[in-house]
């Protein structure tokens, strides 16, 4: 394996993700839903990662529960998560403690996943049993007091069935869920978005008190480029399943390298300034059996694409903390082999304006 | 195009027995003008009546109070024909494109169905409808000659949402209403899909009501529209977009301003940021006073006492219904 030595990478992460790949079975063969992603993850540090239907990201995630579902599987790479070790393989007791107990993860569209028929509280017990929790009642009081740090009243929480919670408040159950058994990743999927502005903005604020004060690693998955934007240390933006950009938040906001991050940030209406500074992207984001199987993911609605986008698959290299997966934003065309850092030419930081 | 004066609508309680019956008062008399060729957004939280007031303009819903005039047309003084034909000028976007189309209909009936019925009413040529279909794809930016015999499953989001505004432009409406018209669709494409609604009012002079959470999209169709804010059935604020959106004067306005996520690196928070002192569930059922005063965070005793209604602010365009009006800079401003 190559030694590597960039932002994705660190010595201290809860997860280390290397060379995953992970293919659902399609009518036109395997196809890779995730392509050789390297990733870590940091605890005190809040990574976003960008993308829109079909990115990968909600797979990459499952991914870190080995929860990848049938027809899906994880064809290659390794995840590490905390103490635990290798996961991919993980079976049995071992898996659960995995899920809830060293990844606490916040389902997409949560507020539609708790059981309508038992009451949070007795859900809570459920998850307690399940995990072989031997102090029940501690672990009750512990959500209880989860719950009202959230701003929830614990004890009518846990005795309320889930139809008796607004959205926002489900969410943030959803969030006690995550953990309540002490885990030290959390990871959310979606957070926001079937909440509106005023509830999206109370969410995140408890997000971030949360991760401060565990000193979390959290992950949050999003289509919403704002919401990474306001939250986010650390951006990875994904692309057909590949990682094609990541870096620092702001300097990834404020000096994009890759043309699709940069498409993204200009394709946001603003609430300032001329509209029409907003342009939209061309084309339409890739699925698994469009997916162009060499070559650069992004390259057919890319405007700054070269011949060789069309052959050679850019590998990701690095810039101090800032790494990008370009031919274009690069200078110097890179093959998977090739990890050599190359300075990234002004072209891929050109201001816009 | 559109007068609607104090337009009510209240849905009676359902359930009893051990659930606590009240009725849910949707919309407590809206006033709004949509002028030809125009554009109007109605903002506001999910359950404010938004929606509501979208389905009773489009004719979806009723409405049990008020007086509403659709192109010269009291719709509520009027037979059943007229009242139909007003209806039909006003044509609703759905919300969610992967459920707003017939799956076993391909694009060319999906399209077909209504033009058909309008060519059996107009008795028109035999090729009308086939013309007709192909020129409203041509107007949304589709390929005919693709897109009519697909089913909508293999089209994307994007491309489904300009099926559906296709079907809305086949009953040559004057207003479009869009309900959360791009809140389904994957980001990279949305910007398309405003786009192509703020070019079909520009091009055919179709008035636009906008309705979302997304102050930034309203802003993107109709920067020179105006912009009314919905808070539990009732406007709080309205003015000209931009106005509203730079100066706003109503608390609620701002806390929904002050939550638009700041992009950090190329915008800092606006100074005057402002956040309700309460969820959605604070707010009390039959409070005589303001509707926002159990969330707002500068509510004094007049506020629970009194309703404030709309007044004018002397030249800006602008009506608020606060007791306590202030302009308060709110809105992420850029940086360098």
């Amino acid at each position: 394996m190559v030694l590597l030595d960039h932002a994705a990478v660190s010595q201290d992460a809860a997860v280390r993700v290397r060379g995953l790949s992970v293919v659902y079975r399609t009518d036109v063969g395997e196809r890779a839903a995730v392509r050789s992603v390297d990733l870590d993850l940091s605890p005190g540090q809040i990574t976003g990662i960008v993308g829109e239907s079909g990115s990968g990201k909600s797979t990459l995630a499952l991914a870190l529960l080995n929860a990848v579902p049938k027809p899906g599987r994880i064809a290659a790479g390794s995840i590490e998560v905390g103490d635990l070790g290798e996961i991919t393989g993980l079976s049995g007791r071992r898996l659960r403690h995995l899920r809830g107990g060293e990844i606490g993860y916040v389902f997409q569209a949560s507020q539609n996943s708790l059981n309508p028929l038992k009451t949070i509280g007795k859900q809570l017990l459920d998850l307690g049993r399940s995990h072989g929790v031997d102090d029940l009642r501690g672990m009750v009081r512990d959500a209880g007091e989860l719950a009202g740090r959230m701003g929830l009243d614990g004890k009518r929480v846990l005795d309320s069935y889930q139809h008796e919670l607004s959205g926002g408040m489900r969410q943030r159950v959803g969030i006690m869920f995550a953990l309540v058994l002490n885990a030290r990743v959390l990871v959310l999927d979606e957070p926001t978005t079937a909440l509106d502005m005023l509830s999206q903005v109370a969410v995140l604020d408890i997000v971030r008190e949360i991760h401060r004060e565990r000193g979390l690693a959290t992950v949050i998955i999003t289509h919403d480029m704002g919401v990474v934007a306001e939250m986010a240390d650390r951006i990875a933006v994904m692309y057909g399943g590949r990682l094609v950009e990541v870096g620092p938040a702001v300097e990834v906001l404020r000096d994009p390298r890759h043309p699709y991050t940069r498409a993204l940030i200009r394709a946001i209406p603003r609430l300032v300034g001329d509209p029409e500074a907003a342009s939209a992207l061309p084309g339409r984001p890739p699925d698994l059996v469009t997916l162009p199987q060499q070559g650069c993911v992004f390259r057919e609605r890319c405007p700054l694409a070269l011949p060789i986008c069309a052959t050679l698959d850019p590998a990701m290299t690095h810039d101090g903390m800032r790494g990008v997966a370009c031919h274009a934003a690069d200078g110097t065309p890179s093959s998977s082999e090739d990890e050599d850092r190359n300075e990234p030419i002004q072209a891929g930081g050109e201001k816009t304006s | 195009m559109i007068e609607a004066t104090g337009i009510a609508k209240t849905y009676p309680a359902r359930g009893g027995g051990l659930v606590e019956r009240r009725d849910v008062v949707a919309l407590r008399g809206v006033d709004f003008s949509l002028p030809a060729g125009g554009a109007v957004s109605f903002i506001g939280e999910s359950g404010c009546g938004k929606t509501t007031l979208g389905r009773i303009l489009s004719g979806v819903e009723s409405h049990d109070g008020g007086r509403l005039v659709i192109d010269g047309v009291d719709v509520d003084a009027t037979d059943k024909h007229k009242r139909r034909a007003a209806f039909r000028r006003v044509q609703l976007v759905h919300q969610d494109p992967y459920s707003a189309l017939n799956p076993t209909r391909t694009v060319g009936n999906i399209l077909g169905d209504p033009l058909r019925r309008r060519a059996r009413e107009t008795r028109a040529s035999r090729g009308w409808v086939e013309q007709r279909a192909r020129e409203v794809l041509e107007l949304v930016g589709l390929e005919p000659d693709t897109v009519l015999p697909k089913y909508p499953h293999t089209l994307s989001g994007g491309q489904r949402q300009r099926v559906v505004i296709a079907r809305a432009l086949t009953a040559d409406p004057a207003v479009l209403v869009a309900d959360e018209a791009v809140s389904m669709i994957d980001v990279s494409l949305r910007l398309g899909i405003l786009g192509l609604l703020r070019d079909l009012r520009e091009r055919l002079g179709v008035a636009l009501l906008f309705i979302t959470h997304d102050v930034a999209t309203a802003r993107y169709v109709g920067v020179e529209g105006e912009i009314y804010v919905i808070y539990r059935g009732q406007v709080i604020e309205r003015g000209p977009t931009d106005q509203v959106i730079q100066a706003p004067v109503h608390p609620y306005t701002q806390c929904l301003l002050s939550s638009i996520p700041v992009m950090r690196g190329i915008e800092e928070p606006g100074p005057d940021r402002l956040m309700p002192s309460a969820g959605p569930e604070a707010a009390e059922q039959d409070s005589p006073g303001c509707l926002f005063a159990a969330r707002c965070p500068l509510a004094t005793d007049v506020c629970r006492r009194e309703r404030p209604v709309l007044t004018p602010i002397p030249g800006t365009g602008q009506e608020h219904a606060c007791h306590h009006p202030a302009v308060r800079s709110v809105v992420p401003v850029p940086v360098g």
